[in-house]
């Protein structure tokens, strides 16, 4: 009975420190009364399933390609061309794709991506453009123009650019027929342009017209140059005047830039590798480092210079390791060594 | 003791394993204006210019290294040879000319080679093949209150000597007609020839001097034979010497007795009535660069850079005044090149093939340059 009391008597206390905020009882606020269906009750249905998302266009979209890949997937397996096997997935051509920035598909979807969503994105229209080149290589024209129809949507309007960045660019040639390369080593760099010799015109033949007498004496004169001799088993031939490179180095002539005999022939080297000696002439302006840095990126720009006037020679001088830019760079001093590589004396104590 | 006596050994201690080349000797009939490039041998017999006279360090190392000396003739060997031939029948004054061109060019061959043909020409041929050597201080000098000039007897021996083992055939009939101008030397005599009065100065070094200079007036005055005056490392002559007064200051050239004596046959102070002196320029002694006022003279740019404002001797332009330049190219011809890439190979001297790509790769390497393409480029090599 005391308990009771007690409860009685914490309740009656408990009336009196209230701990809510309104006194009066809570009502809540009524929605559109003024629109409150007058019929039965009609509720207005979203455009799409995936409006409860919250993200109704992202999922959309998703679902869109979702169904795009699906159908691609069902068309190749119907040509039996899925699923690959292994050693005819590894010499498909490689990707080469450049889909629209997080923001543009963003704007085109009409909804900001975060970066999950983003690769979300990006992954099916990596898979979709994966079967578009399964038809290319199959040679199946129409399945893939229409996956392509799909996808191109997505590609950036600058894609071969993007693509062709970090891509060694063909090498241009002026209006006088001359190329410009670039040679690096260590911390020297050369510009080199290249011309081809101009061959001077072949001695007149001894059967000439009583005409060009005059010519011959002048041409004895003018062209005292070596001529390789005629071939014995074809006497009728005329002899083929030989002619020479010149090189120039930050204008001077090679022999007077470059003393050390090692330099010199560093950089006649592609030219006898290529066995174009005599000709193409040489103008470099090299600049930074030493002696060797110098005439090695002189080398590796002549090099260059010829694979471009004459692609045939390429595949030598790759060989030779002539067009590779030699990555050696002088090693850091570290702490604790005297040099790069030297230690200091050890002392047992 | 000379250079070309010092290291030769009294026997060969080897056999040579290499056959005689068959070389052409060179002669003045075998220099035609169409001549093509070939390399001709020098006879280089005792007494012969060169041999006595000497030639440069340089042709000497290469002299030694050929199987005889030899030199390759070339188009400005033609030139050259062109011009002393219209020499030979003219005043020195009119025919007074240096040999430049850039370093290792070939001056200093190409002056051997106007040498041996002046000799083999029957000229009168004075050689001084290391002018460096009046003027470096190397031999004794004493000073001459008649002259105010610095007599180096010892050198003047030397030449004068030289002089008559190479022309003592040709002086012979020569004699001194007066002695009015040379009254301060006691012992001449009107009518004694030019070879006694040259052993009357070897005897005597304290008149050596004077009897050259009056044995190379004499010279100027005979007309029977042409005189060729030539000196190599001309532009040693043109500036400073390294020779010191009583007080220490530096003795410039023309204060030396025979650096002057050539200076004014240089300047046409005085002449040969026949004959020529030619010059050759050298770069290999960096202590004696070639002066501004040679190198106003003769049209080529200094090798350091100059303006209105650099110090020129007023002298030194008088002295330097109606020198004629003649260019020698800096780079080969083809075919030269060829022949002298041929000699080496005939020589047996390069170690690997000789093949075209050999001498393409050294001739471009060398970029036509004589001497780089021999010394630096065929001999140094050890590319295959």
């Amino acid at each position: 009975m005391s308990v009771l009391g007690c409860s009685r008597h914490v309740m009656k206390q408990a009336s009196i420190y209230r701990a809510y905020a309104t006194t009066t009882s809570y009502v809540p606020p009524a929605a559109d009364i003024s629109e409150a269906p007058s019929g039965p009750h009609q509720k207005l249905k979203p455009g799409s399933p995936s409006f409860y998302t919250g993200r109704q266009n992202y999922q959309d979209q998703i679902r869109g390609l979702e169904s795009a890949a699906n159908l691609s997937r069902l068309a190749l397996k119907k040509m039996h061309l899925l699923p690959l096997p292994k050693f005819a997935e590894s010499s498909l051509p490689p990707a080469q794709t450049a889909w629209k920035s997080k923001i543009t598909l963003g704007g085109m979807i009409g909804e900001k991506l975060n970066t999950s969503r983003y690769r979300k994105v990006t992954s099916i229209l990596n898979e979709i453009d994966e079967l578009r080149r399964i038809a290319q290589a199959a040679g199946q024209q129409t399945l893939e123009e229409s996956i392509a129809d799909v996808v191109s949507m997505f590609e950036r309007e600058d894609k071969e650019t993007v693509l062709a960045r970090g891509r060694r660019k063909p090498v241009k040639f002026d209006e006088w027929g001359r190329s410009y390369t670039v040679g690096k080593r260590k911390t020297s760099s050369a510009r080199v342009w290249i011309i081809p010799v101009k061959a001077p015109p072949p001695p007149v033949s001894s059967e000439a017209g009583p005409m060009e007498a005059e010519d011959h004496a002048a041409e004895a004169e003018v062209t005292n140059e070596v001529t390789l001799g005629p071939n014995p088993n074809h006497s009728s031939e005329p002899p083929i005047p030989v002619t020479t490179s010149t090189i120039l180095v930050n204008g001077s002539p090679l022999a007077d830039y470059f003393q050390h005999p090692a330099d010199r022939e560093r950089i006649v080297r592609p030219f006898k590798i290529a066995g174009l000696l005599g000709a193409y002439n040489v103008f470099a302006l090299v600049r930074g480092g030493g002696t060797t840095g110098q005439s090695g990126a002189l080398s590796q720009g002549i090099a260059k210079g010829l694979a471009a006037h004459v692609p045939e020679v390429q595949e030598i001088l790759r060989k030779s390791k002539l067009l590779r830019r030699d990555p050696r760079m002088v090693e850091r001093k570290k702490t604790g060594r005297a040099k790069a590589r030297k230690a200091y004396a050890w002392v047992k104590r | 003791m000379p250079i070309s006596q010092t290291n030769q050994l009294p026997q060969n201690i080897r056999e040579s394993r290499l056959e005689p080349l068959n070389f052409s000797v060179f002669h003045p009939k075998v220099l035609k204006p169409d001549t093509k490039p070939r390399a001709l041998t020098f006879l280089y017999e005792e007494k012969d210019a060169l041999r006595t006279f000497g030639v440069p360090k340089n042709v000497l190392f290469d002299f030694r290294l050929y199987q005889r000396p030899l030199s390759i003739v070339r188009d400005v060997t033609i030139s050259t040879v062109d011009r002393l031939q219209t020499a030979s029948g003219r005043s020195s004054a009119s025919s007074r000319f240096v040999l430049e061109g850039a370093s290792g060019s070939g001056k200093s061959y190409t002056l051997v080679q106007a040498v041996e043909y002046c000799y083999r020409s029957d000229w009168i041929v004075i050689y001084i093949p290391r002018a460096i050597k009046l003027v470096d201080s190397s031999t004794p000098y004493t000073y001459n209150t008649r002259t105010q000039t610095y007599i180096q007897y010892d050198a003047a021996f030397q030449i004068l000597q030289r002089l008559l083992t190479v022309n003592r055939e040709r002086i012979e009939g020569l004699t001194l007609e007066s002695t009015a101008a040379y009254e301060h030397l006691k012992g001449l005599k009107a009518g004694m020839t030019l070879t006694s009065l040259i052993e009357m100065g070897l005897k005597d070094k304290t008149v050596v001097m004077d009897i050259l200079a009056v044995v190379m007036e004499e010279l100027g005055k005979q007309k029977s034979r042409p005189v060729l005056l030539a000196v190599d490392d001309f532009q040693a002559l043109y500036q400073s010497s390294q020779y010191r007064d009583p007080n220490y200051q530096i003795i410039k050239s023309y204060h030396l007795s025979i650096p002057r004596l050539i200076l004014e046959y240089a300047s046409s102070k005085r002449q040969f009535a026949r004959g020529a002196v030619v010059g050759a320029i050298s770069t290999a002694n960096p202590t004696y660069p070639l002066p501004l006022e040679l190198s106003e003279a003769l049209q080529i740019t200094p090798p350091t850079p100059t303006g209105p404002w650099s110090k020129r001797s007023p002298t030194y332009i008088g002295y330097a005044a109606g020198l004629q330049p003649l260019h020698v190219p800096e780079q080969l011809q083809l075919s030269e090149a060829a022949v002298l890439f041929e000699v080496w190979m005939k020589h047996k001297t390069l170690h690997t093939d000789a093949t075209d790509q050999l001498f393409l790769s050294k001739y471009t390497e060398a970029s036509g340059n004589p001497r780089q393409f021999v010394h630096t480029g065929l001999l140094q090599t050890l590319e295959t």
